[in-house]
């Protein structure tokens, strides 16, 4: 008789007193079998659990054992990956995915749509410009900010209160820029003056909050792409609807367009749904974080 | 057409914040279909969480139904296991495991590991012999002063600093279990050598990574047969016992003919096998079982 095959374990971990459904239902239809929640995992917690994981299977059945690491906080995602990665004992070793708040496929996702929009619609790259990630202090506008930054842009984060966006910018150099990027850290009392340069805006505040109005949208006479992840209306961009893939943004002098949440989250589902699955099917442990997101985002965008 | 077999449910009860990942990936290569992890459980909730899972499934869905108790603490594990036989309402009755930290089962192989070369190589047997249990106030030490001690031989658990903590311990689980177990402390290789001079066999259950009889104290031993350590952490707990080792002489014993050695990997192989056979009797057993080390050891002779 030909034996079972193990079925796919994926031991998900969140700091938050919930895992997110949404992951859950993401690792399950990418075909993981059992997705076990592990609640209120702190940072000191992953060394135990990564060995009790990694020591009760055979070098067979770990290549069908994943460790998925969720939460609210880039930063501390980064260092549970680093710090489950330091606990493998090879052989024995699983594959770690992280993806905060799914900030890692969405910022990733993000960026790569508006990178094809440049090529599609402007014939450039990110190459050298001026993006403003309005709202950005959060996890989804930090990695973002990162992975345009690193693509070669001029990145400023832009928060409400100055020294926050100053500290989240030093934050995302120091810890998820691998010592490419050089992001600025604004205020919002400062919008009017920068928006009048720049090429690029993403909108990544929390639901509801209008980032970019249409008066500000008069003023940005360089506007080539605004980005919003807010699927909730109001939209964080005067005029833009979630649907809206390159669609011209009302009120623009410079011919901007307007990528909406459902666009962005298109590729977003494919990209986290992708790395899952990556998960599973891989003979070597790999460890994905926003980096490998972006790889995969900027394929889907292509090819969309 | 014929009915589908209900799919089969663990539920893993643990006083502890996590359920150990090691258990869970046993839980599902073991057959469970489904395994659902409940943390920082109380004592006195075990009683509503065993009967809101034996009521909702009929008689035949709860032959289909599990109850995994684990933790670190064995005292708290028997009493979780005894309030949950008590929660029982026939014919709503489900078979329970606890297996705190994984104590009981890998207690049970290493008693039956050391049991077999006693036999099969000494012609002896536990009973009548007087077995040290080093380490022996940690959950392993216990569960194996328990199952020797009921098993006929003179045990005496060892703990590394403290006299009183090892008296207490052994009144304990005497009261509890009707074992005969003593307490004593050995802080310096003269009060080891004291012990093993008298030792027919020595189980180490101390810390990994700690080297707890060297060669030195080993030579004192004059009537040792057979002793088995369970630390697969180097330094062993036993200068001279590899991992591997399963019935190897002894090397540094040179006073005592014949000793024998049994190493962390042969016990972890036995207790590997025990866990999921105990896990899989859940479901396959007609009658409900409630399975502690004594249970398992039972199991594990059979292996062995």
């Amino acid at each position: 008789m030909e034996k079972l095959e193990k079925p796919y374990i994926l031991h998900m971990f969140t700091p938050e007193k919930n895992l997110s459904p949404f992951d859950v239902n993401m690792a399950l239809d990418a075909g993981w079998t059992s997705a076990i929640p592990y609640l209120h995992v702190e940072p000191q917690d992953i060394q135990a659990l990564v060995q009790d994981a990694i020591f009760s299977r055979s070098p067979g059945g770990l290549k069908r054992t994943g460790i998925f690491i969720g939460g609210r906080d880039a930063k501390m995602a980064v260092d549970m990956v680093r710090s489950a990665m330091k606990s493998m004992v090879p052989p024995f070793e699983v594959s770690v995915f992280a993806d905060p708040s799914g900030a890692f496929t969405t910022a990733a996702a993000m960026v790569a749509v508006v990178e094809q929009a440049l090529e599609n619609h402007f014939h450039t790259t990110l190459e050298g410009k001026k993006v403003l990630a309005l709202g950005g202090t959060g996890p989804v506008g930090q990695i973002a900010a990162t992975l345009a930054a690193k693509a070669g842009a001029e990145v400023t984060i832009i928060g409400r209160q100055l020294e926050k966006a100053q500290a989240m910018a030093h934050l995302c150099d120091s810890e998820f820029g691998d010592g490419q990027t050089q992001i600025i850290g604004d205020a919002d009392a400062h919008k009017g003056d920068l928006i009048t340069d720049a090429d690029i805006v993403f909108a990544t505040a929390a639901a509801g909050i209008e980032v970019l109005s249409s008066e500000l949208i008069a003023l940005a006479s360089s506007l080539k792409i605004a980005a919003d992840v807010n699927a909730v209306p109001p939209s964080g961009i005067a005029g833009l609807d979630a649907h809206h893939r390159a669609h011209p943004i009302a009120g623009s002098e410079s011919g901007a367009l307007g990528v909406g949440a459902l666009a962005i989250g298109h590729i977003k589902y494919k990209t986290q749904s992708a790395l899952l699955k990556r998960m599973r099917e891989t003979t070597h442990p790999i460890y994905l974080s926003f980096d490998d997101a972006f790889e995969l985002a900027r394929e889907f965008a292509r090819a969309n | 057409m014929q009915k589908a077999e209900k799919r089969s449910v663990l539920h893993m009860l643990d006083p502890m914040p996590h359920v150990s990942p090691f258990d869970i990936n046993m839980a599902v290569d073991a057959g469970f279909d489904h395994v659902f992890p409940t943390d920082n459980v109380q004592l006195d909730q075990v009683n509503g969480l065993v009967q809101d899972a034996i009521f909702s499934r009929g008689p035949s869905g709860v032959k289909r139904t599990g109850i995994f108790i684990g933790g670190r603490d064995i005292g708290v594990a028997l009493n979780m296991l005894e309030a949950a036989r008590k929660a029982m309402v026939p014919p709503f009755v489900v078979s329970v495991l606890a297996d705190p930290s994984g104590a009981f089962t890998t207690a049970a192989a290493l008693v039956a590991c050391v049991e077999r070369q006693l036999k099969s190589r000494h012609g002896d047997e536990l009973k009548g012999a007087q077995a040290v249990v080093f380490g022996g106030t940690g959950p392993v030490g216990i569960a194996t002063a328990v199952i020797a001690s009921l098993a006929g031989a003179n045990v005496t658990i060892v703990d590394p600093f403290n006299v009183d903590h090892a008296l207490d311990k052994a009144r304990e689980y005497n009261e509890r279990c009707g074992s005969t177990m003593v307490g004593t402390y050995a802080s310096s290789d003269a009060d080891k050598a004291r012990l093993l001079a008298q030792a027919d066999v020595i189980f180490c259950t101390a810390k990994a990574g700690v080297q707890v009889l060297n060669a030195s104290v080993l030579s004192d031993a004059t009537q040792l047969k057979v002793a088995g350590d369970v630390n697969a952490v180097p330094p062993l707990g036993i200068e001279g016992i590899k991992r591997s080792h399963d019935g190897e002489p002894l090397l540094h014993a040179v006073n005592a003919a014949g000793a024998l050695g049994i190493g962390a990997l042969a016990v972890g192989d036995i207790k590997y096998k025990l866990q999921n056979a105990l896990l899989a009797s859940l479901l396959s057993s007609e009658t409900p079982l409630y399975i502690d080390f004594r249970r398992a050891f039972e199991e594990a002779r059979r292996l062995v």
